[in-house]
């Protein structure tokens, strides 16, 4: 029960962080550069033309009652309309929101087994062989700007190897797979690394713990040991910084999908700035700010979950 | 008869330290050995050895023999057969030996799951079974709960319960009570004879306190740095001593140190008191404002008292008895809820503006020096950061002066080069108590200083403190959970209890003349030399 409680508490501490959102992306659209219905009517229409339609968007109301209403809106789910597309900006995220969220889960696919197997590799025999080169592939990975990467991999596998194909999504399922594994490959690139070397340094300093000595007094031998007890103390630490690497992918999807042509959220917040689409813009960025609040929020669930410190 | 355990001329090296040096003992079984010495002596180590426990960097020579199987020479699959289920260990800090996120039922379990053929429903029945032979009241709910909400002292009995698990032939306990109260201490040394008796254990105790010792086992072995000093029949070593530092240690011990009566301070107008202090951890969030409840939990539940210039308060408590709760809120580390603190009869505020001129006054010494200490600093900088910060002295003074304050808590000045990590633990209490002391304080806190030392250096730390209280007039309130020190430190003494005061008087009063039940506990809990088998 009392984790029920801690859900309900954590749920409830987010609506302040919401509603902080919303004011900062309502701010975005007030404090933007140009007359958002100068970009409606364009630059032919009469002065007159554009005091009756900022009468009618409510654009001359006071301020707060404009965010009230625009946060009413929110609230039904209205996020405006897009102005290249003319279709509401809920469409479009319902089209390009799955995309991103698939390339994103497909990374963590590929991302978690590696990782927990190389660290492990490396925190058995601290800076012997395989620790120096795990280390070393490892800077390498991270030093490897990420769209170099992406190009180096298209060229490689798409058009020499012709193993994968180098833009799109695909229509089926197997096909969403194929599309998508070279920029989930580029992605897993450079966090491998990073998540490596922190559950690394956790697991050798949870093997120091007094703990493991209790239990090798108690002759369970060092595997059993390492199992039931090392690791599971290792992974919160490193729990942590996963959250914030996945928060991270979702918003910066923007370079890998822009290189293998993705049609996800990160494209479509690049090509919605140039194009000055506004609305687009501001219902991405509050998506965006959304999934990372519902990763932080899950990230806090688990670990409350595994260390019952947490929610005491 | 061939003894349980043999051991001959153990070495361990670490690099090029030699931590033990040609031990030999004999265990017959059914006995109980204590090894005795104080932080370094080997004596950790000679235990660990025994079950080849020590890191891969050890290099152990010397031989032994568990019944008629060699240790040193065994692989570990055949260790991890004799592991907990022939020979078992329990620590000395049951937090840290005990994995945060498993449940206690699981932990005992352990063993059970590894070395015998029970399954489900019945090794939980036999982790109940063993739950209430170490006393543990209502083992099914503490089963299923965490170390963190457990007591130290309950901890320690589930380590204990798990240990015996598998009825083992040998129990080595490494400093078992050390961490612990007095009164929990005493509990878990009457159920550790208790189990002597009832499941026929034999027994390595290693503890630096002889006292403890001398309760549960009738051989003790000395050890100082590294080697044998003395062995015997605890008995005959405790009434005659043959070498000089066992003589010593014997010395230090509180019931043979000379008794020593504080100066009565002349009646006085209170320098600092406390009325209706309330300290409250947690609560205070978003919910308590809607509700207008007050959550959390409570540790000072409303403390009067005051102390009088040139007077030595004792505060006494278990922990979690709120005394060290108060010593912080005294020196504005926590913000007491409510109630407010008097210096020289004027209201203080140890949090607010005047914070930094009424802690010159006020000095708070910790319980763990090393942590007190920050570990990349020299010495001479650490006792001359107050100094410096606060602008008590010329510039081309500072040097002098912690020449001085290290003459004045016995330190040589040639250490002052030297980081925490190089020295003694009782080195670092010093070092901690003349940065106190570099202020000029006229109020001296100090919390738990000699808990975490050994017998014969928290002697010395009293001394110091005994001398400094008469050169200085210094105005000390000292915090312990052990009752020996207060007797011989303290004019008037408090006793805490959750959070409240429960009895408070002269400490002469107070000791003889209890009139509280749980006073009596604590004072009946202090570990004599006397207690000794015959």
């Amino acid at each position: 029960m009392k984790i029920l409680r801690f859900i309900v508490a954590r749920l409830l501490q987010s609506v302040p962080v919401l509603l902080g959102v919303s004011i900062v992306t309502f701010l975005l659209m007030v404090n933007t550069p140009g007359d958002p219905i100068r970009l409606l009517v364009g630059v032919r229409a009469s002065d007159e033309t554009i005091a009756i339609i900022r009468d009618r968007y409510g654009l001359d109301d006071p301020i707060l009652s404009q965010y009230f209403t625009y946060l009413g809106n929110l609230v039904q789910g209205d996020l405006g309309a897009s102005l290249r597309f003319r279709v509401p900006v809920s469409e479009l995220i319902g089209q390009f929101y799955p995309v991103t969220l698939f390339l994103v889960v497909y990374s963590i696919v590929l991302i978690l087994p590696p990782v927990i197997l190389l660290s492990v590799w490396s925190a058995k025999r601290p800076n012997g062989p395989a620790d120096q080169i795990i280390r070393i592939v490892g800077v390498v990975g991270l030093a490897m700007p990420v769209f170099w990467v992406g190009l180096l991999f298209a060229r490689f596998f798409g058009v020499t190897l012709g193993l994968f194909p180098v833009s799109g999504f695909g229509d089926t399922i197997p096909q969403h797979f194929l599309h998508l594994f070279l920029p989930a490959l580029t992605t897993a690139i450079w966090v491998v690394p990073i998540l490596t070397r922190n559950l690394r340094s956790a697991l050798l300093d949870e093997m120091n713990r007094d703990y493991v000595t209790a239990g090798m007094s108690k002759g369970l031998g060092a595997s059993q040991v390492f199992r039931t007890h090392v690791f599971p103390n290792s992974v919160l630490p490193t729990l942590n910084l996963f959250a914030v690497i996945v928060a991270y992918l979702l918003g910066g999807s923007v370079i890998v999908e822009t290189v293998y042509a993705v049609p996800g959220m990160g494209k479509l917040m690049v090509d919605s700035i140039l194009a000055r689409d506004y609305f687009v813009v501001q219902g991405a960025t509050l998506v965006f700010a959304l999934t990372t609040i519902v990763v932080m929020l899950a990230v806090d669930i688990l670990s409350a979950l595994i260390d019952p410190r947490i929610n005491t | 008869m061939t003894p349980l355990l043999s051991v001959r001329n153990l070495s361990v090296r670490f690099g090029e330290t030699l931590a033990v040096d040609d031990v030999s003992f004999d265990l017959p079984r059914g006995g109980a050995l204590g090894i005795v010495g104080e932080s370094g002596s080997g004596k950790s180590v000679t235990c660990r050895a025994l079950m080849k426990l020590l890191p891969s960097t050890a290099r152990t020579e010397g031989e032994i023999r568990f019944e008629e199987q060699d240790i040193l020479g065994a692989s570990e699959a055949t260790l991890n057969t004799l592991r907990g289920k022939r020979i078992a260990m329990i620590f000395q800090s049951p937090a840290s030996h005990l994995d945060p996120l498993m449940r206690i039922g699981d932990q005992v379990a352990e063993t059970l799951r590894k070395h015998t053929e029970l399954k489900g429903r019945a090794i939980q029945e036999e982790v109940l079974r063993l739950l209430d032979v170490v006393r543990i009241p209502e083992p099914e709910r503490w089963a299923r709960s965490y170390p963190h909400q457990l007591s130290g002292g309950m901890k320690q009995r589930a380590m204990i319960a798990g240990a015996l698990a598998c009825k083992p032939d040998l129990l080595l306990a490494d400093e078992p009570t050390t961490a612990l109260d007095a009164t929990v201490q005493k509990s878990v040394l009457d159920l550790l004879v208790e189990l002597r008796q009832s499941q026929g254990l034999s027994m390595i105790f290693v503890s630096h306190d002889l006292g403890a010792v001398a309760r549960v086992c009738e051989d003790v072995i000395v050890m100082r740095k590294s080697r044998v000093v003395e062995t015997g029949k605890t008995r005959t070593v405790i009434d005659s001593p043959q070498h000089e530092y066992t003589r010593m240690l014997i010395a230090s011990h509180p019931d043979r140190l000379t008794q020593h009566t504080p100066p009565v301070a002349p009646k006085a107008a209170p320098l600092l008191e406390a009325r209706g202090v309330q300290v409250r951890y947690g609560g205070g969030g978003l919910t308590d404002i809607f509700t207008k409840r007050a959550s959390g939990f409570l540790a000072v539940k409303g403390a009067d008292f005051s102390v009088q210039p040139g007077e030595t308060l004792g505060i006494v408590g278990e922990s979690g008895s709120g005394k060290s709760t108060m010593a912080r809120a005294l020196v504005g580390l926590v913000k007491p809820a409510a109630g407010e603190i008097l210096f020289e009869g004027a209201p203080a505020r140890p949090f607010g503006r005047n914070r930094a001129d009424y802690l010159r006054d006020v000095q708070l010494v910790y319980q763990h020096p090393y942590e007190a200490l920050s570990p990349r600093m020299r010495i001479r900088d650490a006792i001359a950061e107050p100094l410096r910060r606060h602008k008590l002295c010329a510039p081309q003074n500072v040097a002098a002066r912690v020449a001085d304050l290290m003459a004045q808590v016995d330190l040589d000045p040639s250490l002052g080069d030297r980081l925490p990590a190089q020295l003694s633990g009782g080195q670092c209490q010093r070092i901690a108590i003349a940065r106190a002391l570099a202020m000029d304080p006229r109020v001296l806190i100090a919390d738990e200083v000699t808990s975490a030392l050994d017998v014969t250096l928290q002697a010395q730390v009293m001394d110091l403190l005994i001398r400094l209280q008469k050169e200085r007039g210094l105005t000390m309130i000292f915090i312990s959970h052990d009752l020996a020190v207060i007797r011989r430190l303290c004019n008037s003494v408090i006793v805490m209890r959750r959070g409240e005061i429960v009895e408070a008087g002269p400490t002469d009063q107070v000791f003889d003349n209890p009139s509280e039940e749980y006073t009596r506990t604590l004072i009946n809990a202090i570990p004599h030399l006397e207690a000794a088998h015959p």
